[in-house]
């Protein structure tokens, strides 16, 4: 007489755990790239050694190479520039300002910038650099 | 045709329908590649340019660039670094390779080791320019630095 072992029925692979860390990886990928999407065109900060951590929160002001603003990832004109940055600094004096600069922009578009936030009252600029390799 | 009567008959429960998890998973999968594939990273990091627990930066900033003296120094405290509008520093009208730049300035902070330095730009140079000077001189360990601001219309005379 034989024996045979009854076969084992196949049980089904847990989906749940895949499906959970494929919506973890989305959402992280979709932030990311919200951030990266924050000016209208593109730009390369750039490269330093000496920066330190960004800090959360504030308003990004981004200068493209050929001089073009944006405030939050909206294109304004320069002359707009006062208009929509005085009344966010009056409800928040503290108010962090990011120069986000490309990296080929010349220094006559971007510190006359900074010169005039400082002139509207802003206390906390920063400029944004990308970590040197 | 009638059941008997006492018989009862029971309609077979149907069998509850699945939904299929395939479809989601793969418009999932195809989102994540999508997103993976289009963002970019960078770490980025940031130079304070403002600080609001700075008092002496406000008075530096106020020092309209033209009443600085053309070359040198600001005052006998100051070390000033002029950079050209093609990236190069200068220093007391000596054009500087980065490394003489940085052991310059090390050895100027050996003798004044809280001597604080003044960029003085030329508004042609481009910010990579700028923040790899004010690079170099943090690497050389220059406790403090400054940048005099150019006016828009000295930019046709870097």
């Amino acid at each position: 007489m034989k024996l045979r072992r009854r076969t084992r029925r196949m049980t089904p692979e847990p989906m749940l755990g895949l499906i959970n860390v494929s919506f973890f990886l989305l959402v992280f990928f979709m932030l990311i790239g919200r951030m990266d999407a924050s000016s209208p065109f593109a730009l390369m900060p750039p490269a330093a050694t000496s920066g330190t951590d960004m800090p959360a929160g504030g308003a990004t002001l981004s200068i493209a190479a050929d001089g073009r603003l944006a405030l939050e990832g909206t294109e304004i004109e320069p002359a707009a520039l006062a208009l929509a940055v005085v009344p966010r600094l009056a409800e928040n004096p503290a108010l962090l300002i990011r120069i986000n600069a490309d990296r080929d922009a010349p220094l006559h578009l971007v510190l006359p910038l900074i010169a005039q936030l400082e002139g509207l009252g802003a206390q906390n600029v920063v400029l944004v650099v990308a970590e040197a390799q | 045709m009638t059941a008997a009567p006492g018989v009862q008959l029971r309609r077979r429960p149907r069998a509850r329908a699945v939904i299929s998890l395939v479809p989601m998973i793969d418009v999932l999968i195809l989102l994540l590649i999508f997103f993976m594939v289009t963002s970019t990273y960078l770490n980025l990091d940031f130079i304070p340019a403002i600080r609001a627990d700075d008092p002496e930066a406000a008075a530096a900033s106020e020092t309209p660039a033209e009443t600085l003296p053309a070359d040198v120094a600001i005052s006998a405290r100051t070390l000033l670094v002029r950079l050209q509008a093609d990236g190069t520093a200068v220093i007391a009208g000596q054009r500087l390779t980065p490394e003489a730049l940085q052991s310059a300035v090390a050895a100027r902070l050996q003798e004044q080791p809280d001597l604080p330095v003044m960029i003085l730009p030329s508004g042609a140079a481009n910010t990579q320019d700028l923040v790899t000077l004010m690079d170099r001189l943090a690497a050389a360990g220059a406790p403090s630095v400054r940048i005099v601001r150019v006016e828009a219309t000295e930019v046709a005379t870097p």
